[in-house]
């Protein structure tokens, strides 16, 4: 979605042209909000660098609830998603696997930090392949042997061993899943274990 | 129902035989195999179990190489051991100790779930480890069962056909807030500024 950030800038800029120019303008009419794609064409000496309006995926029809305020809310969906639910998760976000704002997803503020956490631990279990960072060009990583893992609530490089466990009325418990997905609804009756 | 005085040699071979298992590792977390696989070494999953009776069967686990642990286990597990000698005390990290074998991990995990007396080694005996899918001849020849994995793998996004996809429904769309919120960011922004600004 390179057009997103074309389009996030476009209307950034526009803003600004707003309130730093005489604050009653009378502005004919907007420009036309939707994905453009940038085509560069070259006519001789001249360069026409030009946004060409691309279809714009819209919300699908007819969501259970339409009363909801946040996407989760209108399609049910609320304590019923995890990290594996790759479908949902890879809707909220960009090709490079970072998160889009919440201005513009219109999600309301816990469901975010719920979907960033599971779009966190999808990642690191490896479930979204193709959205990875884009590296420099020319640039071939060594291929390590990778540890396959779920689940992971910290990042791999942040987390220190437990070298000394406690007693056993003290253990040091290893984290496991996330504080913020408690409320899910679990369909096998087994309580979810946040401590191993 | 048949009834016999003497059980007959047939039925008696059929109860205790040993029976071989295969299990998959792949993607699977190492307790949650050496649960199965202990209980299966044991033979509590017969009716006809007794702790002397020699009733356990053997074992075999591939793809030991690619388990995988829920948490930051890789990281924060610690496995201990000492030598024996002064300063000979060792701790080494889950993902060292795989990367050095690939098969100690499990193999601890079941050594540590079987129960703590002299049958212990003969059963670690019967329990055969493999990092990866190449299992000697004579091993897969025995094998009569595999059993089903502990964990179900969730599938990676590129696993999905188009098709599911696409049927897949789209949660939001991107200019659903457009032009409410807009509207309501510039008069904010507008009501913020000093009054000397506006005109």
């Amino acid at each position: 979605m390179a057009a997103f950030n074309v389009l996030l800038s476009g209307c950034g800029r526009f803003l600004r042209g707003l309130l730093t120019g005489p604050t009653v303008t009378n502005w004919a009419r907007p420009p036309a909000r939707a994905f453009r794609e940038v085509v560069e064409i070259q006519e001789g000496k001249t360069t026409i660098i030009e946004g060409r309006i691309t279809g714009t995926p819209k919300e699908s029809p007819n969501p259970p609830n339409p009363s909801g305020q946040c996407p989760i809310c209108r399609w049910n969906l609320k304590h019923r998603y995890s990290y594996e639910d790759v479908l949902l998760l890879s809707q909220f976000i960009r090709p490079h696997g970072g998160m889009l704002p919440r201005r513009i997803t219109g999600l309301c503020q816990e469901e975010h930090r719920k979907i960033e956490e599971c779009v966190k631990m999808a990642h690191r279990a490896g479930l979204l392949p193709n959205h990875r960072p884009k590296l420099p060009e020319g640039f071939v990583p060594k291929t390590r042997p990778r540890l396959n893992r779920y689940l992971t609530r910290w990042s791999p490089r942040s987390v220190k061993p437990i070298y000394n466990k406690g007693h056993r009325w003290n253990k040091v418990r290893m984290a496991v899943g996330s504080p913020l997905l408690k409320d899910n609804i679990s369909y096998t009756g087994r309580p979810m274990v946040l401590y191993h | 129902m048949v009834k016999f005085k003497i059980k007959p040699a047939s039925l008696q071979w059929a109860t205790f035989a040993r029976v071989w298992y295969l299990l998959d590792g792949k993607m699977q977390p190492p307790g949650k195999l050496a649960a199965l696989a202990s209980v299966r070494l044991q033979g509590l999953h017969k009716p006809v179990y007794h702790q002397l009776s020699d009733c356990g069967d053997h074992v075999v686990i591939m793809n030991t190489r690619h388990i995988a642990f829920s948490g930051n286990k890789w990281e924060q597990k610690v496995y201990s051991s000492h030598t024996g000698y002064p300063g000979g005390f060792k701790q080494v990290t889950a993902a060292q100790l795989h990367r050095k074998d690939p098969v100690a991990i499990v193999k601890l995990a079941i050594y540590g779930m079987l129960p703590k007396n002299l049958h212990r080694r003969t059963l670690m005996q019967r329990l055969h480890l493999f990092p990866d899918e190449d299992i000697p001849e004579d091993i897969l020849k025995n094998l009569t069962e595999e059993l089903p994995q502990p964990r179900k793998v969730p599938r990676r996004l590129d696993e999905y056909t188009q098709d599911e996809i696409e049927a897949f429904p789209r949660v939001w769309s991107p200019l659903a807030l457009w032009p409410g919120w807009f509207v309501k960011t510039c008069f904010s922004r507008i009501n913020s500024m000093p009054k000397g600004y506006r005109r």
